[in-house]
């Protein structure tokens, strides 16, 4: 329409801070330049050094400005364009309709300059990520932005309202406090596993490796200093060393957890749910409830004995990282958790009808596991420390799968399907039946021998972790297919 | 009414083939690299022959088995409002698509469709599993039809 031609404004650009993360980007595109570089440098060929150097200048520094200068947006009242290239030319129109989500984000040095990248989530955005954003712009600018998309997506949403109302009281909120407690729950040994792998890579290079047996044999050996040590020690020697492992997870968690959830807050709009958290980066993302396809309550052993779990949402806008799942609450009690769910209109789940599902599942988990046992169990009389090790490992994972056996379950709530799994990392899912994309109805050969078959639910959006009933008895499983279908039939 | 009113169709026989060559062409390299490896790297152990023999014979087993049982469990059903896709025996999988939740549709013909008169029916959907349902083994014409009327159907129910 020419009256939306005319309501495009002027168009603006980034600030030229931009030019500098784009200069991060294609230093790390040119670490072949850098390997000629450090090559010609040791080899003191300090002309073609020079040349590289200037080369690279030349060429990445004189990109970003041009590419720049040619980026341009331009918002306008139902949409925002997105003018870019260099070579390809691109014109992007980014309708607010299409607009699932406004992420307005600031790093260190965008705040310390008042600048603010906001990005635009859209159904059909997936590969092209840098387009659908607009790197540094005014903190100002970029609120106007987002409240305009808001505002337009809440008019749509809800024309009965129409204006953005935003409670004082928040949802959710998370206090100092409760973001220590939910970095306890993190407690993580990741980083020794990144440890292992750089000693997997760099530990031929240094000539030690500390996950090796060999290294310690040498450092304890009877006679050697730190052996003597230990010897003499050994009490106070492994209880140090356990004592270091639960510093490093305890660190590790809190670490991980303060610089994401903290100053946590979830707050009610007109549209949905509006959090807010972040430590040095800062992230203000605003989740429609209409996009919500599924809510994941998380738990685990330790966590549900003190009443703890965590609340994700599974929504058609994609998370900053690429997962699917939103974290709207990180630590929280029932209540809590209920009161967010009611925010976006969904009652929590009350004393729903679960029922178990068949004993295939752990029956075709243990006839799957039977190849290895076998192995494993001729392995005793060969290497019969390598031999035990597998068989305890393989009943270590049958007795899990028992006790994920027993709690597994899965209850019709109305219209929605609750399905309850996992004894370690313990989920409760809720998945509206509106929200089905397509149902399977699958069955392994393994799960023929014992009568079970599994039904797998496509649902728009959402990580890896899929939805689905596993080991139902045939004929049962037939049946909540057609009850899953029963709107579409 | 239950998903299962109506009753399956097969695709058509040409899709044999097809599956036939599918078969040949993963086959056969695995049944080559098994026999060079027997032979080069096999021959001063006590299993030296028994690769060379056993891996054709069973690719060759394969071949001739597989594509009439896979065409045999492949059937279809399209409902007024939902799209039954079922396959398999070994991993059988039954898949229902509900029309409205159709995104988009593909109608694609491989060189080897193409050399044996059949057609693949692709239907995306939003769901992260199972975002793509393909439907091999139509004939060009129905599978041409079939996009048409899910088309149709997706006009209807648009919001």
């Amino acid at each position: 329409m020419n009256d939306e031609a005319v309501a495009l404004g002027p168009p603006e650009r980034l600030h030229p801070l931009s030019l500098l993360s784009s200069l991060g980007a294609s230093l790390r595109g040119m670490w072949g330049l850098f390997a000629a570089g450090g090559y010609f440098a040791v080899q003191g060929n300090w002309l073609l050094l020079t040349v590289t150097a200037a080369l690279f200048a030349i060429f990445s520094v004189g990109a970003a400005v041009l590419r720049w200068r040619r980026f341009a947006f331009r918002v306008g009242a139902r949409e925002i364009r997105v003018d870019s290239g260099l070579l390809s030319q691109t014109h992007r129109s980014i309708p607010f309709d299409r607009i699932q989500d406004v992420t307005v984000e600031q790093g260190p040095l965008a705040r310390a300059l008042g600048l603010a990248r906001v990005r635009f989530e859209t159904g059909g955005s997936a590969g092209t990520k840098e387009d659908g954003s607009l790197a540094a712009i005014p903190l100002q600018r970029a609120e106007e932005i987002r409240d305009l998309v808001r505002a337009s997506r809440g008019l749509a949403a809800a024309p009965a309202v129409g204006q953005i109302t935003e409670e004082e009281q928040p949802v959710f909120a998370m206090d100092l406090r409760r973001v220590l407690l939910a970095g306890v729950f993190n407690f993580s040994l990741a980083v020794l596993g990144g440890l292992v792998g750089l000693t997997q890579t760099f530990g031929d290079a240094l000539n030690f490796d500390p996950f090796r047996r060999r290294f310690w044999e040498g450092l304890f050996a009877p006679g050697t200093p730190l052996g003597d040590f230990f010897l003499a020690h050994q009490v106070a020697a492994i209880t140090a060393g356990a004592l270091t492992l639960i510093l490093i997870g305890l660190g590790t968690g809190l670490l991980r957890t303060v610089l994401r959830e903290h100053g946590f807050r979830l707050d009610r709009t007109a549209v949905g749910l509006r959090r807010r958290r972040g430590l040095l980066t800062l992230t203000d993302v605003v989740l429609p409830a209409r996009r919500t396809q599924a809510a994941i309550i998380a738990t685990g052993p330790v966590r549900e004995r003190f009443g703890w779990s965590t609340l994700k949402l599974q929504s058609l806008a994609k998370e900053e990282a690429g997962k699917g799942d939103h974290v709207v609450a990180p630590l929280a009690q029932e209540a809590e958790i209920a009161a967010v769910l009611g925010a976006i209109g969904w009652p929590a789940p009350r004393g729903p009808q679960w029922r178990r599902v068949s004993s295939a599942y752990v029956a075709a988990f243990a006839a799957a596991l039977a190849p290895f046992a076998l192995i494993a169990a001729a392995n005793l009389a060969f290497q019969p420390a390598v031999g035990t090790a597998g068989l305890a490992i393989l009943a270590i994972l049958l007795a899990v799968r028992v006790l994920a056996w027993r709690r597994y379950a899965f209850a019709l709530d109305g219209d929605r399907l609750l399905v309850r799994s996992g004894w370690w990392r313990r989920r409760l899912k809720i998945l509206p039946l509106r929200n089905i994309q397509s149902v399977d109805y699958q069955q392994m050969f393994l799960d023929r021998w014992f009568g079970a078959a599994n039904i797998l639910i496509g649902v728009a959006g959402g990580g890896m972790s899929g939805h689905g009933i596993k080991a139902l008895p045939a004929g049962t499983a037939r049946d909540i297919r057609d009850h899953l279908l029963s709107r579409f039939t | 009414m239950t998903v299962e009113a109506a009753p399956l169709h097969r695709v058509e026989p040409g899709y044999r083939h097809v599956v036939r060559i599918h078969t040949a062409l993963f086959w056969l390299p695995v049944a080559i690299a098994a026999v060079v490896a027997d032979q080069l790297l096999l021959w001063a152990t006590p299993f030296y022959g028994l690769a060379s023999i056993l891996v054709p014979l069973l690719a060759l087993a394969v071949i001739i088995l597989a594509p009439n049982r896979k065409y045999g469990r492949l059937g279809y059903a399209l409902q007024p409002t939902l799209l039954r896709v079922v396959r398999g025996w070994l991993f059988h999988t039954d898949t229902i698509v509900p029309l409205v939740r159709v995104q988009h549709i593909d109608v694609t013909r491989s060189p080897l469709d193409k050399a044996f008169g059949t057609a693949t029916l692709v239907v995306h959907t939003a769901g992260t599993h199972n975002s793509i349902v393909t439907l091999p083994g139509l004939s060009p014409d129905n599978a041409a039809a079939i996009r048409d009327e899910i088309r149709q159907q997706i006009r209807t129910d648009f919001e």
